[in-house]
């Protein structure tokens, strides 16, 4: 009986959730939102044992995509940012044929390269991507209304709505993948590439796809996160920002589909709300890498091992 | 219910009392304070990361002037006298970050005032600003466009002020006719690039070879230097390098016997760079801001009160970080405090229109007109004379005053066409 309720209680809960929030925490609620569309999608392609520097960059691709759509051609937003996301599966498929030459660590060096290769080229070409100053007056989700409850995109309570709607769907179609044939391939070709190949496992397609399917949901973050601030530029989508998707990939693990979304909510709201709100604001980066260090050195399983720990021992009991 | 208030219209007004948090006390902007009760200022502008040194250095001097301004007695407003006090948030120069700042500021924490660093942020303020008519600042006009009444750039006049530092060198050194210039490629170094192009050619100083645009993101800066050095200029112009740039370009150029003449927008910490080369490598570096120890900055037409006062206290709390901002925040403080006692009230639109009463201001550096139709498409910049700052013997010495409407009357047209190379025109941006 739980188990039915579990879902509707979770939904009731998350809608409930920003009005119980001050405003700015509204704010980061969204962006937190979009982050971990980001994260999950950011795991699918770990799933493959390949990590990428360029996940930012192609989350970016996104976003100059949908804001362009929308800007230079007037496709409505929702529609404009569905194809954000095809762009960069094809900026991804394109990207493979260079990168998939490689593996490890070589292909996180050229992941880099190809994604700096990217932010380049939207500061060099000012028309259409606007160069350094990038883009903005990006047209924002239309308002509309469904009766009980008019939808203001400016506000954040109506745009987490929305973006917790496209993320919940997203994360369930990651989800499915995941636990089809295709995701238990996707862990053969990391764990048992020799032997998959064996098997007649197409290593390279497989990564490939991975690549694609992980960067269009990562291209449709980024045009979530274009449509909402209304400003992208391509310090909008540096290595900083890619380092925080490690982090909180490494932070929370990357053994189960809820550890990276694990540390994206705790270290955001370690980040952005407490570190804030005790007076740290010039001292966060000072003591939000000691706490990644003495989480490295204390959980290396990452914050999943918690969670685990937690579930093993209810099923014991 | 909600959905009869958002039917009913999004005004100002009831955008803000409809939130909760107005409900529970935070006041709303401009409404009336009670007695004695503090005007709460918002500095909006990056605390850490790579562009800190332009918000830091201007909190600091923030507390110092509201410090000032309280032993006085306060803000005197039509009920009376008020403290005052800066709340402020670090945007780390990120869009989002400065929308949610604002966002905060503003509805939770009840400013009646934002001062930003602008650039890269503003974008993603300036919905917020449109919604709520916050009054809010920034340190570059070249932010300022029709379409936001409410921001003004009442201090720093970047990076039109430039032109006056071209002008001193040109006249000081005639036999430099030839410059290269480099500056990282973003919406602080592109305007800034245009801005000096024309103020070389409004000089007969042949730039060599294209700006030397390079990427936020560099930390090696040898191969630039080699290159800018290659051409053999007399002048290298670094632009409006942050501070992170300026020091280890300025370090390269030394270790590569660079033997000309140096001219930027800034030289913060300038000592740290005197150590890093030496003395004799600086003299004669040229740039924009001034040390507020400087005599000349108690002659009459200064407007900042007690400069030298100001920079020892300054000094005493944060040795070895008075910069370029460390003023500024404090000056737009000062007009912003002028125009409220002349409105009696904090409310953004009474400010506002108190503020630019007349065409004029007082700006930090003598007496000055709003102005800005041409370049910004509306006249929300304070702009004057600005000094011309030049290291000599290991100190910053204010060579002269000049006036940047002087020169634009007479070279307001290369201005406009960099500007409009570089697509930094009002109408061009975005």
């Amino acid at each position: 009986m739980l188990k039915f309720l579990i879902w509707p209680l979770a939904a009731v809960a998350l809608l409930a959730l920003p009005h119980g929030l001050s405003f700015s925490q509204q704010e980061i609620l969204v962006f937190l939102t979009i982050n971990i569309l980001l994260v999950t999608s950011y795991r699918l392609l770990t799933l493959t044992g390949e990590w990428s520097l360029a996940h930012v960059v192609i989350m970016g691709v996104g976003a100059y995509a949908s804001a362009l759509f929308t800007k230079e051609l007037g496709i409505y937003v929702p529609v404009s940012m569905l194809l954000g996301g095809l762009v960069s599966a094809l900026i991804a498929v394109i990207l493979s044929f260079p990168l998939f030459r490689m593996k490890g660590f070589y292909f996180l060096i050229g992941s880099f390269a190809a994604g700096e290769i990217i932010r380049l080229l939207w500061k060099h070409f000012r028309d259409p991507f606007g160069g350094a100053k990038g883009i903005k007056g990006i047209d924002p989700m239309p308002d509309f209304s469904i009766g009980i409850y008019n939808f203001d995109f400016f506000e954040p309570v109506s745009y987490f709505y929305f973006a917790g709607l496209v993320v919940a769907v997203c994360m369930w179609i990651l989800w499915r993948i995941e636990r089809s044939p295709v995701g238990l391939t996707f862990h053969a070709v990391h764990w048992q590439d020799k032997l998959a190949e064996a098997s007649g496992v197409n290593l390279r397609a497989y990564r490939t796809l991975a690549f694609a399917v992980a960067s269009g949901f990562a291209g449709i973050s980024g045009a979530l996160l274009a449509h909402y601030i209304g400003t992208i530029n391509p310090g909008s989508f540096d290595l900083d920002y890619m380092v925080f998707v490690l982090t909180w990939a490494i932070v929370g693990g990357t053994g189960t589909f809820y550890g990276p979304i694990l540390g994206c909510v705790a270290l955001t709201i370690l980040n952005e709300v407490v570190l804030r709100e005790m007076g740290f604001e010039q001292a966060r980066p000072l003591i939000y890498g000691c706490i990644l260090i003495a989480s490295i050195l204390f959980m290396p399983n990452g914050l999943e091992s918690i969670v685990q720990k937690f579930t093993k021992r209810r099923a014991k009991q | 219910m909600i959905s009869k208030i958002m039917a009913a219209g999004l005004s100002r007004r009831t955008f803000l009392k409809s939130t909760a948090i107005t409900a529970v006390g935070a006041a709303l902007p401009g409404a009336a304070l009670a007695a004695g009760e503090p005007i709460k200022i918002g500095f909006l502008a990056p605390l850490t990361g790579a562009v800190a040194a332009w918000g830091k250095p201007g909190l600091d001097g923030c507390q110092i002037w509201a410090e000032r301004v309280n032993a006085a007695g306060g803000i005197e407003l039509s009920d009376g006298k008020h403290p005052v006090e800066f709340v402020s948030y670090d945007n780390e120069y990120d869009p989002a970050k400065a929308r949610t700042g604002a966002t905060k500021l503003i509805r939770e924490d009840g400013v009646s005032f934002i001062m930003m660093l602008g650039g890269d942020t503003w974008p993603g303020v300036q919905p917020v600003a449109d919604k709520t008519g916050m009054l809010f600042s920034t340190l570059l006009p070249s932010d300022l466009s029709p379409d936001s009444t409410t921001l003004i750039a009442p201090t720093e006049v970047h990076p039109i002020y430039l032109v006056t530092g071209v002008d001193y060198l040109a006249d000081t050194y005639p036999d430099a006719k030839t410059a290269v210039i480099c500056a990282q490629d973003d919406a602080l170094g592109l305007p800034s690039v245009a801005t000096y192009l024309a103020a070389f050619e409004a000089r007969g100083i042949e730039v060599l070879e294209e700006p030397l645009l390079f990427d936020p993101a560099t930390t090696d800066f040898a191969p630039i230097v080699t290159r800018m050095m290659s051409s053999n200029p007399d002048i290298i112009c670094l632009d409006t390098c942050y501070s992170d740039y300026v020091h280890p370009i300025s370090e390269q150029l030394f270790q590569q016997g660079y033997e000309g003449k140096l001219i930027s927008a800034t030289a913060d910490f300038y000592d740290q760079m005197i150590a890093k080369t030496s003395k004799e490598f600086m003299e004669g570096f040229i740039f924009q801001f001034p040390d507020f120890d400087d005599p000349a900055l108690a002659g009459d037409n200064i407007n900042f009160e007690d400069a030298k006062g100001f920079y020892d206290a300054y000094a005493e709390r944060h040795p070895g970080e008075w910069g370029a901002v460390s003023w500024e925040y404090a000056s737009i403080m000062d007009l912003w405090k002028a125009a409220a006692e002349k409105a009696g009230s904090a409310d953004p639109d009474a400010v506002i229109t108190a503020m630019k009463e007349g065409g004029t201001g007082k700006h930090a550096f003598g007496d000055a007109k709003w102005w800005g139709t041409e370049l910004f498409g509306i006249d929300n910049a304070l702009v004057g004379d600005w000094p011309v700052v030049v290291i000599e013997d290991g100190k910053a010495v204010i060579k002269g005053f000049k006036s940047i409407p002087d020169w634009y009357d007479q070279h307001g047209d290369l201005l406009i066409k960099h500007m409009q190379a570089y697509n930094q025109m009002y109408d061009q941006r975005g």
